[in-house]
């Protein structure tokens, strides 16, 4: 195709290798100019608009919604300038596209179709039983899904309830990049834990006192425990490292990740110099950010600049949460439900106390476990006594 | 049980209605001297009399404007032109007068006319003898089109369409008129709208009519050697048609393929699936097959005319497209 240029998968992070495509915005023939989005590219963390850097037509569209696309591979061809001209260039954008399936990276073949084709009925289907065409090969002419090859994949939800075979169904490119990173983070970091209860009686006085009268903005206990996360983390700056290619990666500032349950699945934006923040400001932004995060708004840069996180099940009733640490981290503190219980006072009389279980996994690369304990007991000491919480810390240690 | 031939059904149609109605007459070209080109009004004139089996000159307007001036004044005249391929010459009559009276005059007046004419190819007779033109009166609203398919529907459609209080265009195929069927007793009169289900099948459903029928029930044996189970439609009527029975068969199968002798290209089979990419949208496992004659006039050689109109080979390739 004279004159036509790749346009393809961007880098959206350090450790990005590959990209689902989400969505098409434009089509085949599309005249579009520089700031136009001309697809959406999600990541285990994100979903990001990709906009054209300039004016161009659209020739042809490489990859299907749906596909995982390495980074750097052609996804579009078009008239305008090449994408990311730094990347190797490589003489057939198809031939780049076809390597990628041989990889395996790809769960549908990469052949150049304009768009994933299917029945009426089997839309119907899939709609009706929860199908995820994305995810199925279709037995019709050029790839097209049928009733019957939806039909196949359906779980049989109204089957009789005898245990006689499991049901199966392919993993959404979502599920299945969350599935790789999360066993890759298992078999390569060397996880261990460290357990304390915090005494949050006086943390809940206080957040009370501070939330009364409907005041903005509303302060909510994970806002205290990513509080005392960052200000032990400001405080003893030694514990922002983490293990990356055999050496050991100092991160600046006190950047705190925080697990956000959302429709797309778990995912880890960034509150970042969370230490340096006074507590109402870290409750106006960590609401913003979580915001944004359910919502599918975050950046490219939401999710980068921190090696710990925080994950927070207090609203279940679970004791403690044992959780896995991020690849591209060093830590995570998993937050159980406050429970009350009788402590002894001074005088060994019961006192009832609310008490919060916090489990902190650390990777043993970069840590021990006498430094792990001296960090999580520091932000016990937080949690026990939030108003110094309330302050910003100005901590600037490895800041320069 | 007796045996009933197409062209004798018509016939026996035509001597009921008379019977049963005096205004009923018939007006065409030796329909009443000669008992028609291909014998529908056979001994008519004689058991009826000449004033209601008239014979006209060789001018299909003046045949059809007679007609609907008579429908008009009080009678129900029952028109043959002798090949469907001179209806040209009854367009001003049928599409402007007939058509039309019954919205002109504020529903005051009727045109109760049938216009009889066979269509279809198969006989050698050349392009201007053997077209299929349903399509361009089924495009005209206030005219309605039926095209029997088998000697019961030939007689039962005749019936309903004299009885009609508007005008009906009955269209016959030609190639049809030797067909024979066993019939109990005098058939009934089928109601204009409807279509009958000539075979069940569960994978693909064929719509066709006339003469396409049986090539759409020799597709449905072909295929049922190989397990492929194929519903044969029978529409009867092309204007109204029966857009729920389609939908219906199509809902259980699936697949849909149009089967009709005239040309492919805007024809019946083009409203037909038009309507159901619309309603049946949802329903749709393949793409909707149509299955006519080529764009080209019906030619005179026996081999290319044989090759010309839809075969069940053609329509066996199309129902394995869609379910492909």
């Amino acid at each position: 195709m004279a004159g036509a240029n790749p346009v393809v998968m961007p880098k959206l992070g350090l450790t990005m290798t590959e990209g689902l495509l989400a969505s098409w915005r434009v089509a085949p023939g599309d005249e579009v100019k520089a700031g136009d989005v001309l697809f959406v590219v999600e990541t285990e963390k994100i979903a990001t608009e990709i906009e054209a850097a300039g004016p161009g037509r659209i020739e042809s569209l490489l990859a299907n919604e749906g596909d995982v696309v390495p980074v750097g591979a052609p996804v579009a061809l078009w008239t305008g300038e090449s994408s990311r001209s730094e990347r190797p260039e490589t003489p057939d954008a198809a031939e780049n596209v076809s390597r990628s399936a041989t990889e395996g990276v790809s769960a549908v073949p990469a052949v150049a179709a304009e768009r994933r084709l299917s029945t009426p009925l089997a839309r119907r289907i899939a709609r009706e039983k929860g199908v995820d065409l994305a995810a199925l090969q279709g037995s019709g002419p050029r790839g097209r899904i049928k009733a019957a090859d939806v039909e196949a994949a359906a779980p049989r939800a109204h089957a009789p309830a005898d245990h006689a075979s499991p049901q199966r169904r392919p993993a959404t490119p979502v599920e299945r990049i969350v599935a790789d990173r999360l066993s890759a983070s298992k078999r390569t970091i060397p996880h261990f834990y460290v357990l304390a209860d915090a005494d949050v009686t006086e943390l809940l006085h206080v957040r009370a006192e501070l939330n009364a009268g409907g005041a903005e903005p509303k302060f909510t206990v994970n806002h205290f425990v990513v509080a005392a996360l960052a200000r032990a983390l400001a405080q003893a700056p030694e514990f922002g490292v983490r293990w990356t290619d055999g050496m050991i990666e100092t991160v600046p500032g006190s950047g705190v990740g925080i697990a956000v349950d959302t429709p797309r699945g778990l995912i880890v934006p960034v509150l970042r110099d969370a230490g340096t923040l006074g507590l109402e400001d870290l409750a106006r932004d960590a609401s913003a950010l979580v915001l944004r995060a359910r919502e599918g708004r975050l950046l490219p840069g939401d999710t980068a600049g921190a090696v710990i996180s925080v994950s927070n099940v207090g609203m279940t009733g679970v004791a403690h949460l044992v959780p896995i640490i991020d690849p591209d981290q060093s830590a995570i503190l998993g937050v159980g439900a406050i429970k009350p219980v009788f402590r002894p006072d001074a005088e060994g009389r019961p006192a009832l106390r609310q008490e919060m279980g916090l489990v902190l996994a650390c990777d043993h690369r970069v840590f021990d476990g006498m430094r792990a304990a001296r960090f999580l007991d520091r932000v016990v000491q937080g949690l026990n006594h939030p108003l110094r919480l309330l302050r910003a810390e100005h901590a600037t240690g490895v800041r320069s | 049980m007796t045996e009933l031939r197409y062209i004798r059904a018509v016939n026996m149609a035509l001597a009921d209605a008379m019977e049963a109605d005096p205004t009923v007459v018939l007006i065409g070209e030796d329909v009443s001297e000669a008992g028609g080109a291909f014998g529908a009004s056979r001994g008519l004139r004689e058991r009826f009399g000449e004033a209601r089996v008239l014979d006209t000159p060789i001018s299909e307007g003046a045949i059809a404007g007679m007609a609907v001036g008579a429908a008009m004044s009080g009678l129900r005249p029952v028109l043959e032109i002798m090949f469907m391929d001179f209806t040209t010459l009854v367009m001003d009559a049928m599409v402007n007068q007939a058509a039309k009276a019954r919205f002109m005059f504020g529903g005051q007046a009727s045109v109760p006319m049938v216009l009889r004419t066979p269509h279809g190819g198969g006989l050698g007779a050349g392009p201007q003898h053997s077209q299929c033109l349903e399509a361009w009166f089924a495009h005209v609203p206030g005219l309605k089109v039926v095209c029997p398919s088998d000697p019961a529907s030939a007689y039962g459609l005749l019936r309903a369409a004299i009885d009609d209080p508007d005008p009906v265009v009955v269209i016959e195929n030609k190639a049809l008129y030797a067909m024979k069927a066993d019939v109990e007793g005098t058939p009934p009169v089928l109601p204009i709208g409807k279509a009958v289900i000539r075979r069940a099948g569960t994978d693909a459903t064929v719509v066709a009519y006339g003469a396409a029928v049986r090539t759409a029930i020799a597709a449905a044996d072909t295929l049922a050697e190989r397990g492929v189970s194929v519903e044969v439609l029978d529409l009867l009527s092309l204007q109204p048609w029966d857009e729920a029975a389609v939908l219906a068969s199509l809902s259980r199968t699936h697949r849909l393929v149009i089967v009709h002798e005239a040309v492919e290209a805007f024809g019946i089979g083009a409203e037909i699936a038009a309507r159901m990419a619309q309603i049946g949208f949802d329903e749709l496992d393949g793409p909707i097959m149509r299955v006519g004659a080529p764009f080209m006039p019906v030619p005179f050689s026996k081999g290319l005319e044989d090759a010309y109109l839809p075969s069940a080979a053609g329509v066996v390739r199309a129902i394995e497209k869609t379910m492909e």
